[in-house]
This record gives structure tokens, sequence and C-alpha cells, in this order.
């Protein structure tokens, strides 16, 4: 519909309107939002008193604490603004395989329905491709809702591919990013760990409020379809492998895949982060309506 | 250790084509994943296949093992060994049943001396066992171990047959040649003389005391028909004393006749028995008995007894009346045309008168004035009006108190030069009489015809006749006798042969009987054939006379080879086969019992 993925029904776009982006902390936006922000503003959320100044709008004196007080205060109530919201999509070789399982195209699903969530919230979105081949997204933020299809036309032109370097395409990432946010980062995490973790520590370090949604395949994390003596080349890496797999090889390979999964879990458990694991054998729209506190949103 | 067919081991280049057909099917798949992080943790599942270690597959192994195997049995491997294997050759003559002075036998003194022998033989070889008589031949596949050869030895038995000693000679000659045998030990009771071949160990039995013999026993009529037998008999003195004999005869069990003669020592002489009564066994016997009573006793039955049955192919029927006069003799006629050969299943023997068969007869025959050319004899023949006799072979049984003066043949033809029939009688332009045998039958030719049979009415013709009959039918002459060791035609119609034993042979017309080891009387019978007699003696001086038994000459084309044993090739290819399928038989239990534990589970 409209260039969205099939998922995208209007029974689940309207669901996903019910739906905002929450954040632990409060971020300066760029303009009127829904969101809390450290700015003073006109939100009916209090914030602080400061002592009255010629220009000051009456409306604003506390005549509560004047009659207390007989001096007169202004109370400052917080800016509600937009947020920034950047989603990190990752378009490296590792997303095409195992080709069954789709896992690039459940990705920009999910990059979409979350972008669609902060759309329909007023926020604005920045959809960073990470690696991968095509037309390259513009490093600015949408607004309105309607911007939706556009992003999915986008995204449909990406074609997963090569390699990058986590942690230092994401510091890249960061130099281009003024202002903090929602940062959502969507990939198999298919990496050394410290990579992965040196790579979101970076949104830590910029006081930023981070999803990370991992996605596998339903065949890869079942031993990719492999049975026998195969030679298996890394899709990024391009190294060989020869390995014998058998039922033993195999579970032994979803235990250590399985493990690698749980480390980037409890990395970002122990840091306040949110942590979401989708397998592309999951049904798409229950998965993502179940998860919503893992994605960091909120009814 | 080497091959008998190294050419096998072409097969070996199965294996490696084997192995890398195995490497190829085990080339793994290149297969494209997300990322080997997750495969990095597979311990030991990185192997690597060309150019490195195989994984190993005992299964793959364990066949590869197999294969290997069975190329190396079709190879025929086999083992180098030394073994001593002894050929042993022992005299069951007739004469080593001649007793000794201990009162035993001198076979039982061979068999004693041999079995010492091998039971101090060191048992690391075959033992070979043969027997020389009546012809020299294996008694039983080669003996593995001591215990056997000596059970089949003394199992044995000394025949009424005796030795050829050229044969006994020529396997002696023959076991130290083909150089299978460490040694080759005789044990009898002839000498071997020198040069003894090297390898060739004798055994030999002590010496029988004096003996006096039997030899030939003749029973012959004076004319053919004529009931009453003369008989003769032949005997010797081979002690070294002057010795008084008397010989009984008997006939069917009763006292005959007998005689008395005194022989020097060394002398042998004949005793008369004129006018003996029909009977249908006779028997002789010599007195005093001595240490060979083998040759002390003799048999022979009575030609009058026997019918002759004679079947008369002619185109004049009439010719063959006057035959039926003689007695014992049946006469039946067949014209020429409606002859088949089958018709001479029952009969004793055939008078072709002018007519030839048309393949060999499977009796003996006489062909009257056959026709020219024909298929099976071929004779050249010329025909004459008038035909006088050049000559005959006075010593002949055919021409035996012939007056040919008084022959008066008229018209007849000459017979050519035949292949294989030899004159006996001749006259200007060619043979009159020819006689010769072909296939174990005896066939005459005659450029006359003696028929119609007169009778006293025309006695030279007639007892010429009865000459050719007598020959024909086997009767009277000595060579119609029958000796132990000499195997016989079978008659016709007769099936079963009762040996001297009791114990009943089949047999088929036509063929050699050779279970003739016995002396002593056989019965011949068949469904048409009443049951006939037929005697068989030893008659021959030669195993009587052990003062001057002639030595064995052995003679070896080859250097024996070796008496300090001989290298053997023991084959191997049994034992891999027995383990291929051992193994092969594990392999199975192994694949089974792993295929049948899922199924338990």
């Amino acid at each position: 519909m409209f260039d969205l993925p099939d998922e995208f029904t209007p029974q689940f776009l309207a669901r996903l309107e019910e739906l905002r982006i929450r954040t632990r902390r409060q971020y300066a936006g760029m303009g009127k939002g829904a969101h809390l922000s450290p700015k003073r503003g006109s939100s009916l959320e209090f914030s602080d008193y400061r002592h009255y100044s010629t220009g000051d709008d009456f409306r604003h004196i506390d005549w509560g604490l004047y009659g207390r007080t007989d001096k007169y205060y202004i109370k400052l109530f917080k800016e509600e603004e937009d947020l920034l919201t950047y989603i990190f999509l990752d378009a490296s070789a590792s997303m095409m395989y195992p080709a069954a399982d789709r896992k690039f195209e459940r990705a920009v699903a999910i990059a979409l329905a979350l972008a669609y969530v902060a759309l329909t919230s007023g926020d604005r979105v920045m959809i960073r491709v990470l690696a991968g081949s095509g037309q390259k997204l513009e490093p600015a933020f949408v607004y309105g809702r309607h911007r939706i299809v556009e992003l999915a036309r986008k995204l449909r032109e990406i074609k997963p591919g090569g390699q990058y370097d986590f942690a230092q395409a994401l510091a890249r990432e960061m130099l281009s990013i003024r202002r903090a946010g929602k940062v959502f980062v969507v990939s198999d995490f298919l990496m050394m760990l410290n990579s992965v973790t040196k790579g979101l520590g970076l949104f830590l370090a910029a006081s930023m409020d981070l999803t990370a949604v991992q996605i596998l395949g339903g065949r890869e994390i079942q031993g990719q379809g492999l049975e026998g003596d195969v030679e298996v080349v890394d899709s990024e890496s391009g190294e060989r492998m020869r390995v014998t797999v058998g039922s033993r090889e195999r579970e032994q390979y979803k235990q250590t895949l399985m493990r690698l999964t749980r480390e980037i879990k409890s990395f970002c458990l122990k840091r306040g982060l949110h942590y979401s694991l989708h397998l592309t054998d999951q049904e798409f729209q229950s998965f993502f309506l179940r998860a919503v506190t893992d994605l960091g949103l909120a009814h | 250790m080497g091959l008998l067919y190294p050419g096998a081991l072409i097969f070996f280049a199965i294996v490696p084509a084997l192995v890398l057909a195995y490497l190829a099917r085990e080339r793994p798949v290149r297969v494209t994943v997300s990322s080997v992080l997750a495969f990095r943790a597979l311990r030991g599942l990185r192997k690597e296949r060309f150019g490195g270690l195989p994984r190993f597959n005992w299964m793959f192994l364990v066949e590869l093992i197999l294969l290997s195997m069975a190329v190396l049995a079709m190879a025929g491997p086999y083992i180098v060994r030394k073994s001593y294997p002894i050929a042993v050759v022992i005299d069951n003559s007739a004469a080593m049943q001649a007793k000794l002075d201990s009162g035993a036998t001198r076979f039982e003194d061979a068999i004693g001396k041999i079995s010492r022998r091998i039971a101090a033989t060191d048992a690391n070889g075959q033992i070979t066992v043969f027997a020389t008589a009546p012809t020299p031949h294996r008694i039983a596949a080669p003996f593995d171990s001591n215990t056997e050869a000596l059970i089949a030895i003394r199992a044995m038995k000394p025949t009424d047959a005796p030795n050829d000693g050229n044969s006994v000679a020529s396997l002696l000659g023959s076991l130290l040649s083909e150089g299978r045998f460490s040694k080759v030990i005789f044990v009898g009771s002839q000498a071997v003389a020198d040069p003894v071949p090297p390898g060739l160990d004798t055994i030999l039995v002590d010496d029988a005391i004096a003996n006096l013999a039997l030899g030939s026993f003749e029973l012959r009529r004076e004319m053919f028909g004529e009931e009453a037998l003369h008989a003769r008999i032949a005997v010797a003195n081979f002690s070294s004393q002057p010795k008084q004999i008397e010989v009984v005869v008997e006939g069917d069990g009763r006292r005959l006749g007998d005689a008395h003669e005194t022989l020097a020592a060394g002398e042998s002489g004949s005793l008369e028995f004129r006018a003996l009564t029909p009977a249908s066994v006779y028997r002789a016997t010599l007195m005093p008995d001595d240490a060979f009573p083998l040759d002390n006793v003799a048999y022979a039955t009575g030609g009058s007894v026997k019918k002759v049955s004679i079947l008369f192919i002619t185109p004049m029927p009439a010719d063959a009346a006057g035959l039926d006069s003689i007695p014992g003799v049946s006469v039946r006629t067949v014209a020429p045309g409606s002859f088949a050969p089958e018709d001479l299943r029952n009969a004793d023997l055939a008078v072709f008168e002018y007519s030839a068969p048309k393949e060999l007869p499977g009796v003996n025959s006489l062909i009257v004035m056959p026709p020219p050319g024909d298929p099976v004899f071929d004779f050249q023949t010329t025909p004459a009006t008038a035909i006088q006799i050049a000559g005959w072979r006075s010593t002949d049984q055919l021409t035996d108190s012939v007056n040919f003066r008084m022959l008066n043949f008229g018209q007849g033809e000459f017979l050519g030069v035949h292949p294989w029939m030899a004159a006996v009688v001749s006259g200007q332009g060619g043979g009159l009489l020819l006689r010769g045998e072909r296939q174990g039958h005896r066939f005459i030719a005659t450029g006359f015809n003696p028929f119609p049979y007169l009778g006293r009415r025309n006695l030279p013709m007639s007892v010429l006749t009865l000459n050719i009959l007598s020959y024909l039918a086997g009767l009277g002459a000595s060579s119609g006798g029958y000796h132990t060791g000499q195997p016989w035609l079978v008659p016709a119609g007769v099936e079963t042969v009762m040996l001297p034993s009791g114990r009943k042979v089949k047999a088929t017309p036509g063929t050699l009987f050779t279970e003739v080891s016995a002396q002593g009387i056989y019965e011949l019978s068949g469904p048409d054939v009443p049951a006939t007699p037929r005697p068989v003696n030893l008659d021959d001086f030669a195993v009587s006379d052990f003062q001057s038994t002639p030595m064995l000459k052995v003679e070896t084309h080859r250097a024996f080879a070796s008496r300090e044993g001989l290298t053997e090739k023991a084959p191997l290819s049994a034992m891999v086969l027995a383990a291929i399928l051992a193994i092969g038989a594990l392999e199975a239990m192994v694949v089974y019992r792993r295929r049948r534990k899922p199924l338990e589970a």
C-alpha cells in the first residue's frame, strides 16, 4: 500500500498511530511537539519559579504564592517539543543472508514502523543507512506522516551489500548529528561483540536514548539449513571455513549464536538501553505490537 | 611371501580411484552465510579434505581394507615354506600273498615295515600312498599326517593280480622326476636294479619259502561241439629240491581225476587230463599246499555248457542249415535287407555271407565273400573261378588240424592287402582268409564260402569252419583264458557280473570290465542271458617264481630335486577370503546394531 511493505495494513497503521516514542530523558526538539523538552515553555508541566520582571505575562504570575509571600513570582513551565528520532539501518551484506529469511526486508519494515510511530507523533525522523548500495538517503529529518511513503520508496531502493566496521561507522555518523535524541539501531549485530558494544557506547556517551533491534533469520538461527561438509563463506569478509554440520554441530552453532545475542542484550539492559530481538519467522505485526516496551515505545 | 598372479595387482588402481571418488564426494558445498562468527565456535569441525586430513570414516576405511584384501586374494599370495612330502609305493601284487617263515605274508611284513618307517618319520609334509596292482595307482588323496597315512596303509589288502614291472618302474621314475617329493619309499618284493636313483628308498620284504605252482589251465575240445574236454595244466617247481606233486581236478565239486608228476628243482611241466566229463566249473588243486596258496588253485569252465548264439546274415538262409547240428550252437538267420545293428544285441558272433555291415559290428564276426568296396572294411576283392591255396600259417589256431590239400574251394575271390587284417591263408591271387581285431572284437574275412556246414561229409572244410567259429566264440585255445589284472570285454546281453567275493557289479556290454583283481569264478548274467561262469586265474609263472623275480629298473628323466626338503608355496588366498568374510560380517553387525538403536529408543 503506497509502496509500504505488505505488513503495513490499514489496521496495523492504525495500531501504530496509537503508539508514541518513549524516552528516558528529555531532549530538545526543533519545534513544537509532544515530548517534554528541557527548555522552558508553555506546557502544563510545572518547571520552576522566577521573580516577576517587567514585561512578563501577568497570566503566569502565581497568585497563591503572592498571597503567602506578598512577592510576585512567575511560574515557569516545560516546553513540549518534537523528538529527534534517528534510525540507523544496517544494510551490510550479512543482512542479505540467508536469502530465504529476508532479513533486510524485515529490518526495513521495522525501521518504517518506528518512523511511522515517530512521524504520527509529530516527531522528526532521520533514517541513516549503514553500508549497502543504491540511492543514499539525505542526512535530513523528515516531518509529517505523509513522508512515510517517501521513506518507504527510498528504502526500497537500498540493496544490502558490503561491509563496514560498526563502531567506526557510527562514530562517523555521530559527527553529523548535532542534536541528541532517540536512536534506533536495526541490525543483525553479527559482528564481534566489542565492536557492537563500542558502537552502541558512542550513543551513551552522547546522552542519547538508544534502542537496539536485532534481526536474525529463522533459518539462520537454526544453522542456516546446512548439513554435512560445507565450506561457509562470510558474506562480508569473504572468510572461508570448512565445517561438517550435523545435529550436534547445529545445536552448538545455535547455542553460540544465542549466547552472542544474550551478551548484546545484557550489555543494553545493564546500561538502560532498550533491546529487542526479532526472528524473521515471527509474524511481524504481532511481534511489533507485543514488543512495544522493549522497542522503547509506549501507548 | 610372493604372489602367484602378480598381474592382478593392477586392480589396486581401483583403490586410489575410490579414494579420489570418496574425497570428491566429500568435497564440501560452498555456501555464503551471513557471518562465520558462530561457525568458528564449532569445535573440531574444521577438517580440511584436499590438502589436509580427511574426515575419518571408519566404514569407508573398512571397505577400503576389504577391497584391498580382495585384490590381494586375486593376486594369489603365498608363503614359501619347507616341507618333506613323501611318496610311499606299496607292492600289493599277488606275489605279496606268499607266506614267510614267520607265518606272516609278505604283504603283512611290508605293512609292518613301512608303518614303522612312517611312524619314525618327522611329520612335516604330506604322505601320498600308491599301490602297484592291478595297475599302479594312488589309493587316496595325500594324507596330511602320519596317523592318517598309517590308518589307510593298514587298511590295504593285497590283490590277486600280478605287478607290471615296467609300470611300477615307470611310476617310481615319475615320482622321482616330478620333484614333488623329498623321498620316495618303495616297499615290495622286487629289488631295484643298480644304480638306484637318489631319493628312492627301497624296503624289501623277506624272501618267501619254496613254492610250487599251477600255471595255465586249458580246456579244449578236439572238435568244436564235441562234449569231451581235454585239460592241460601247467605245473612248476620253484623250490630248490625235487618235488612230487599231485594235481586234482574237480568239476562242479565232483572229483574228476588226478595226476602226479615229479619235478626237479626249477623245472616246469604239464599234466594232461583227457576226456573230462562236462561240468560247469572246473577246479584244479595242487598238492601239497605251500606258502603261496594263490597259485595252487586254477579254474576253468567247460565250453560245452555255453550256448553260442550265431546271427547269420545271408541272402541264402539255406547256407545256415547244418550249424544247428553243432552241440550248444543256436543260429538265427536274417536277410541283409532287414538286418539292423540292434539284431546283434543277443548274439555272440555274427556271420555276414555275401554281405558286409554298414558299421563295425559290436560282436566278433565272420564276413564270407564280402562285396567289394564296402564302407566299413573296404575289402579289395578279385573274383576267381578257380582258387588254389598257396600258403597258410601252420601254427595258427585257425589252421590247426586243417588238411588244406584236401580242400577244394572252387570259385571264390581273392582279398587284397587290408589295412588292419592279416592273411592267415593265401591263394595265388591274394588272401583267402584274413584275420584282425578292431575295437576289442575279432573279425575274419574269407574269400571262399565254408557254408553250408556239412560235418563229417566235408571234414577238411568242417575242421576249418569249427576253427573259425571257435576263434570267434573265444573257446578252447589259450588266448581264451582270463587273468587277474587283465580287463576283458563284457559280452553281449550281460548286465551284471558277480565277483568271486559274491559282490555284484553292474556291467555294460561292449565295455572293458576292470574289476578283475581277484582270482576265481566270475558269474556273468543279464535279462536274456543265463548265468555264465568265467574263470580268472593268476596263470603266470613269473609271479610264482620268487627265486628269480626280475629287478625293477628305475630310470629318471630329471635329477632328483632334494632330500633336504622342498620349498612349497602355501597359498594364502583362502585365509584372506576368510578374513574378508569375517570383517564383512563384523561390519554388518556393527551397522545393524547402529541402525537398530534409534528404533529401540
